[in-house]
């Protein structure tokens, strides 16, 4: 927060000169605006070569007294790059400046309760706009935005319903069991990512609750909503969040109000998304229908190809939908000296590729900041979000017949599966579900009510010259009430094979995460104003609970859709309820932006921790060193050289209930309740995990940071890290959670960007990213051993714990030996972004993406070889896989793409232009097109290279049962600004 | 200056004092969704033990449908038509792959059976542990427990041809042992428990299901006991032993065929349902989904009027084709989700009678046995040689078409050495007659 005092420092000095310089003789007047079109107050005007210069009002007019003219005035505000113009009239001066690209003033968070300049971060702290994260395309969450966009992360989508299903990884693999999101903190708030099982696996068959494809609910934030994201990759980044940091820190901080005239925004946004890629139908002919499937189903493909002279093309049926997106948001802010706010709505409409598939969210937010006086400031956000989404049948099952990949596979093209006039859908004769049945009357639904409640008050106790203390108590709320809802009518064909047909399960879930955090932040200037020391101390709390309660029925009376109107029901409920409370230090100390050094330690507990009262220690140290600002530095070019290292450590508590060992309640044929083991073995005496990262790198700007790069190497090791290991199944328990492993991951990231053209009305700005990580695991005290929930088994393929290899190797039994078949780890991944303003009012912009090297393994092909309705079958080679064993071996398909992610147009109208049409009302339009997924190279035969079947958590990923099929959206946008 | 200095750090520190009270000690943190195992380790009450006793009553059915429909399909009795393709896939051999130790069928049965014998080495454990109970009381908890533990490992065995029989320390297991010393010690167990229930009283102190109607008594459930023993001895080649327990168990030639102890089922959230059952295919509805297809071998090789074909199984309306097998019956073996399953019923031990009969050279007692067997199937009396070797062809093949589907073939014909005689139905197809032991089991070497 340095750097702003010093702005203002500026800026008071600049009012103070203002009386002085009324002799003059010349007065030029003016407006300063923004590229986007708003008036940029509180500019400063300076004529050049004087120290004679004015501020814009709040309209951003200025009007600045020479003593003759030609003069050079030079005008620059936080933000924006300085711009001189020569003035040789007194003619009303138009200037716009345009945003900073440079990340020269931008700040990073680097303690828990102050930042630092970037140039003078120890870290790779990447961090993304809101022009980098929505300036392009429409996105509808936050984490599916983030493609392409930072260095060290890697994202798979876990599903492509609407309303997503994406899993952040930062720097790999760190934690087995645990948590692998990172920490997402919203305004200061912890938020709640979790996903939320429906209980559709009791209708469906499917393996597990993260079989379910339940999205996960950073869904709920409005990435419109962002004004700027950090992300701290590491453990040496994160170390001050302690022992929920090990997985990485997301910080996002949301629009806030700005002084001056209040300005509102209304955009609108018009898309439609269809499916990415079509695998397309196998090509039937008569006679190879004879030759898989005998005279019988030979005789009933000629009677549809005789009746409507095609087969019926079921890919296109069930996912062939071109859904429509709309997406509307209005939004004020504005404010004066003493209170800012930013008030806003949006409303996103998203229907999908599927039929009766769709996410809708309205998001509600006020943002306000009040001074109330020179000692106290108050900040408050507050978020309203109400979303639904309906998800339909996707992934893994066992015989429910209602994952549509799962019963497609199966279904043979020449079977008419249409309603007849009377609405009755014919059975599947090859498969337990008529998949136009479940599009057209099976649901699941979940509907989400959250508020996100974000407080602060700051206190300034004390402001000298050297000392400046101010006391900071802050804290949020989380509350999230989601329902689910899943419904299979009592005449789906799997239910007519079921004693009880028809299928109801009802969630309501409640989740309240509170957090609060107290800190003491003493800045202290010595040595002549050579050292500043920033000093910080306090504490932090954090309280998070859940109780969850679904009630199923079945056996439904026809066409109701009340659990209650079922013959038989059950209720499950979990309760889970954890605290963690820690202490906090830090000093960091600034020599002339030269040497920048920081030590801190954290302490932390958690009731989690098999001990909940005992304490946990995370130091950090890093240094940065700024050659470019030493006093022999001669290289006017190089103007930023930075070397820099950090070191820190995080932690991870076990998962809630790795303690216990207990009984479950059981009943024998509707007697009374008796108990029997649960399958976990607790560890009373289980620990946090722990991460030790190193990082170093360096930073280089050259020609007045036009060009720059940023360079760093990590070295993570994750210690006592605590897994779910199989027992021996004849101790009478299944698992146990408990440390048992240490993991190492290691990687580079490259970030190049340059202003390759500055031109007036031309500009280019690229940047090229670069990065990889590997895994180890280097310590492991059990036998190696598969995964649970992380694949099926080392038959068909599955995550396996090994020392000396990767955490994410896939390995399966390949004629009776186990072996490596395939990483989900990519080699490397890089993406590419560009910005071209044409002619002035023209932003041309584009994403390009590119995963290189991770392997899949592609279960889809097993199913659909087993039904004989793989495309390829037709061909040698599609036959030749037909006879080889069903191993891991034959699944693993190289699964890298490069992908045109995100790509759009947009075109600015003139000033002028919307001036004579709408006056002042309106003071710019922007209209532009754009798209998402719009190009992939890649050689993965089926939907999409990214994929999970298991969901977010854990180690899944690359793992594929016919998965939701990923969409192409388009996008129309107006944008309005009055 | 000073001042200043010093003003801030006690600023700093009262301010951080203050709030630090808010970080009171956390408590202990207890399980709230579920009883913990320390609870009733020590001093349970007999309500606790009762509810551990419907523990392992609950368990003994967990894994029984993979255990039935995997060495059911191992054997060729049956094919599991239903979405994982390794039903029709792995245990059958495809293409030459062999059988995996981490995956479903592999699991199941290992883990649901240890499931149960914890349960009742836990009920153990608590009645040693207790004043609740006397010496009398504890008895029937301990001849329960030990028979249930002592079935569930002849199970083990049948599947996977040897078992870990010491498992009190999960940390510390015993050796899993071959079938020979196995059954040595299931035998032993079984005996043991026996004069555990001999001291028991006349009643229980707990109450068991309805399955267990009429072996509900120290001295019922030892005459279901004794039938176990009877199993274990014909499987340990021990002819004399099995008619010895035959002699105290309920076994009665002359009686009612269905006689035995069952597991039944019910429908509530914590209850489980017949696995084995599926919905039987009308006209109208056939079921093309999850279905259990007869192996036509089954039908096929039925002697005429043999009303068990027709009991256990119907004609499909059209015959069901998956993964290159073909089957024109489907099961009707049970009637529906909550129909028992029986633990072992007087059938079976008629047949263990005649197995027993024909080890001891008895070979008249072994014709009459399976006429009883014959008779009751609709079919006229035995008419082939009076031979040990004949007659054991006969005896195996009354158990095939009265235990079909009930986890016997597989063993049957491992046991007697004919496993290879069953029928190849695809090409690249093999034949297996014993599942690996889990991976998992390696976890503590």
């Amino acid at each position: 927060m340095k750097q702003f005092d010093n702005k203002g420092r500026l800026f008071l000095l600049f009012l103070f000169l203002l009386p002085g310089i009324f002799y003059a003789q010349q007065t030029i007047t003016g407006t300063v605006n923004s590229a986007d079109g708003d008036v940029v107050p509180f500019a400063n005007v300076i004529e050049e070569g004087t120290s004679n210069g004015t501020t814009t009002d709040i309209e951003g007019n200025f009007s600045i007294t020479v003593d003759n003219l030609p003069v050079t005035l030079a005008f620059s505000s936080l933000g924006y790059e300085t711009f001189t113009q020569e003035v040789g009239n007194t003619n009303p001066v138009q200037v716009t400046l345009v945003e900073s690209t440079e990340a020269l003033e931008e700040v990073v968070v680097t303690g828990l309760a102050t930042s630092i300049k970037r140039s003078n971060a120890a870290n790779a702290v990447s961090s993304v706009s809101s022009e980098e994260l929505v300036g392009t395309t429409g996105q509808s969450t936050v984490d599916g935005a983030l493609y392409g966009k930072v260095a060290g992360v890697n994202i798979t989508s876990t599903s492509g319903a609407p309303g997503g299903g994406f899993a952040l990884r930062l720097r790999g693999i760190s934690s087995i069991n645990g948590n692998n999101q990172p920490l997402i903190i919203v305004d200061g708030v912890y938020i709640n990512n979790r996903e939320v099982p429906s209980g559709l696996r009791f209708a469906s068959g499917a393996n597990s609750a993260n079989e379910e494809n339940s999205g996960n609910r950073l869904a709920d934030l409005d990435p419109n909503d962002i004004e700027n994201i950090e992300i701290l990759k590491g453990s040496s980044a994160a170390a001050i969040y302690g022992q929920r940091g090990n997985a990485g820190v997301i910080i996002i901080t949301t629009k806030r109000g700005k002084r001056g005239r209040t300005k509102v925004n209304f955009a609108q946004d018009v898309g439609v998304q269809s499916i990415s890629n079509r695998l397309g139908m196998r090509p039937w002919t008569a006679a190879i229908v004879e030759e898989v499937f005998g005279p019988d189903e030979r005789d009933k493909f000629l009677a549809t190809i005789a009746e409507r002279g095609e087969l019926y093309d079921f890919e296109d049926i069930i996912y062939g939908n071109d859904g429509l997106i709309t997406e509307t948001r209005l939004s004020a802010n504005g404010g004066n000296e003493k209170t800012q706010f930013y008030v806003g709505g949006s409303f996103r409409d998203e229907e999908g590729i599927i039929k009766n598939t769709g996410f809708e969210r309205l998001s509600l937010r006020a943002n306000i900041e009040h001074k109330i006086s020179e000692t106290f400031s108050l900040t408050s956000t507050t978020n309203y979000v109400e979303s639904s989404s309906s998800r339909s049948f996707t992934g893994n099952e066992n015989d429910g017949g209602l994952s549509y990949g799962y019963t497609l596979a199966f279904t043979r093209p020449w079977n008419n599966l249409f309603p007849d006039e009377n609405g009755n859908y014919p059975n599947n004769p090859n498969y337990s579900g008529n998949p136009i049945f479940v599009r057209d009357q099976a649901k699941n639904e979940d509907s989400n009510n959250r508020i996100i409640q974000g407080l602060s008050l700051n206190t300034n106790i004390l402001d000298t010259d050297v000392n400046r203390l101010r006391f900071n108590i802050s804290g949020g709320l989380d509350y999230l009430a989601n329902e689910t809802y899943v419904y299979v009518p009592e005449t789906h064909q799997a239910q007519l094979g079921t004693e009880n047909p028809g299928f109801i399960a009802v969630g309501k879930n409640n989740f309240t995460q509170v957090n609060s955090q107290a800190a003491l932040v003493w800045d202290h200037t010595t040595l002549e104003g050579d050292l500043d020391l920033t000093t910080q101390a306090g504490i932090t709390y954090l309280y998070q609970d859940a109780n969850t309660v679904l009630s199923r029925g079945s056996g439904l009376l026809a066409g109701q859709t009340n659990v209650q109107n079922s013959s038989t029901q059950a209720i499950s409920q979990f309760l889970s309820e954890e605290e963690d409370f820690g202490y906090f230090g830090q000093v960091e100390g600034n020599y002339r932006d030269q040497f920048i050094a920081t030590v801190g330690y954290r302490l932390d507990k958690s009731t989690r921790n098999g001990d909940p009262n005992e304490l946990y220690g995370f130091p950090k140290a890093s240094l940065a060193v700024n050659l470019a600002n030493m006093d022999f530095w001669g290289l006017e070019a190089l103007n930023q050289l930075k070397l820099r290292a950090a070191y820190g450590e995080t932690g991870n508590p076990a998962g809630f209930g790795s303690t216990f060992t207990s009984y479950t309640s059981t009943v024998v044929a509707d007697g009374p309740v008796g108990q029997t083991l649960a399958g976990q073995k607790g560890d009373p005496n289980i620990e946090p995990e722990t991460a030790k990262e190193f990082e170093v790198g360096f930073d280089v700007g050259a020609l007045n940071n036009r060009i720059r790069l940023e360079a760093t190497y990590y070295n993570k090791t994750v210690d006592d890290l605590i897994l779910t290991r199989q027992l021996p199944s004849s101790s009478g328990f299944t698992t146990e959670t408990t440390n048992l492993a240490d993991l190492k991951n290691y990687g580079i990231e490259l970030a190049l960007s340059a202003d390759v053209i500055r031109a007036d009305r031309f500009r280019w700005n690229t940047r090229l990213q670069f990065y990889q990580n590997r895994s180890e695991i280097t310590r492991l005290d059990v036998p190696a051993f598969a995964q649970p929930g992380a694949g099926f088994g080392t038959g068909l393929g599955t995550i396996y714990i090994e020392e000396g290899q990767p955490v994410t190797q896939l390995v399966g039994n390949i004629d009776g030996e186990l072996r490596q078949v395939g990483n989900v780890e990519p080699d490397f991944q890089m993406a590419w972004n560009n910005n071209i303003t044409l002619f002035g009012q023209f932003d041309l912009s584009f994403l390009w993406q590119w995963k290189e090297g991770q392997e899949n393994l592609n279960l889809s092909e097993y199913l659909t070889d087993l039904g004989q309705t793989t495309p390829d079958l037709n061909t040698p080679e599609g036959q030749a896989r037909l006879d080889t064993p069903a191993n891991a071996e034959r699944f693993v398909e190289d699964a890298s793409y490069i992908r045109l992610r995100e790509a759009a147009l947009y075109y600015r109208l003139p000033t002028k232009a919307v001036k004579t049409a709408f006056g002042s009302v309106v003071e710019s339009i922007k209209i532009g097109v754009s798209g998402r997924n719009l190009i992939t190279i890649t050689d993965y035969s089926s939907y999409d290279p990214e994929v999970s079947v298991n969901g977010g958590a854990g180690l899944s990923n690359g793992i594929e049962v016919t998965p939701f099929p990923t969409a192409r959206q388009m996008y129309f946008h107006l944008n309005v600004n009055f | 200056m000073k001042n200043i200095y010093k003003n801030i750090i006690r600023c700093s520190f009262l301010a951080l004092l203050a709030i630090s009270v808010i970080g009171c000690t956390f408590d202990e943190v207890i399980d709230p969704n579920g009883p913990s195992v320390d609870g009733v380790e020590a001093n349970a009450t007999i309500g606790q033990l009762n509810e551990l006793v419907i523990g392992v009553e609950s368990s003994f059915r967990f894994g029984h449908g993979t255990e039935t429909t995997a060495s059911g399909t191992m054997a060729r009795e049956l094919y599991l038509f239903n979405a994982d393709p390794r039903n029709t896939g792995d245990l059958l051999g495809k293409n030459g792959i062999g059988l995996d130790n981490n995956s479903f069928y592999s699991t199941a049965q290992w883990n649901g059976s240890y499931r149960c014998i914890k349960n009742a080495r836990l009920l153990i454990g608590a009645v040693n542990n207790t004043d609740a109970v006397n010496e009398t009381e504890a008895n029937g908890y301990i001849g329960f427990a030990k028979t249930i533990i002592a079935y569930e490992l002849i199970q083990m065995l049948k599947s996977y041809d040897r078992a870990r029989i010491d498992i009190d320390d999960p940390e510390n297991l015993g050796p899993i042992l071959e079938f020979g010393p196995a059954m040595d010690a299931i035998r032993q167990m079984l005996n043991e428990a026996n004069q555990n229930l001999g001291n028991a009283g006349s009643e229980f102190v707990f109450g068991l299901s309805e399955g267990f109607e009429g072996f509900d008594t120290p001295d019922t459930f030892s005459s279901f006991n004794r039938g176990v023993a009877a199993l274990a001895a014909v499987y340990d080649n021990d002819g004399q032993g099995a008619l010895n327990a035959l002699n105290n168990s309920f076994f009665d030639l002359n009686g009612d065929l269905d006689v035995g102890p069952k597991h039944v089922f019910g429908l509530g959230g914590n209850d489980i349902i017949n696995q084995v059952f599926r919905v039987a295919s009308t006209e109208e509805v056939p079921n093309n989904g999850d279905q259990i297809i007869v192996h036509n071998s089954f039908i096929e090789d039925a002697e005429e009027g043999d009303e068990r074909v027709a009991e256990k199984t119907q004609p499909r309306p059209d015959p069901s084709t998956q993964d290159g097998l073909t089957g024109t019956h489907e099961s009707t073996l049970y009637e529906s989700v909550l129909s028992p399953i029986d633990i072992i019923r007087n059938e079976e031990l008629i047949l263990v009678y005649a197995e027993a009969s024909i080890l001891q050279n008895n070979l008249e007692d072994a014709e009459t046995a399976l006429n009883i067997i014959r008779n009751a199937a609709g079919l006229p009396d035995y008419s082939g040689a009076i031979t040990s070797e004949a007659l054991t062809t006969e005896m195996l093949r009354q158990r095939r078409y009265s235990l079909w589907s009930e986890n016997h073939r597989m063993f049957d014909l491992r046991r007697y050495g004919l496993s290879n005689t069953l029928p190849i139905d695809r090409e690249g197809d093999q034949i297996f007659n014993t599942l690996p032991v889990p991976l998992s089991e390696n976890a503590n070497d």
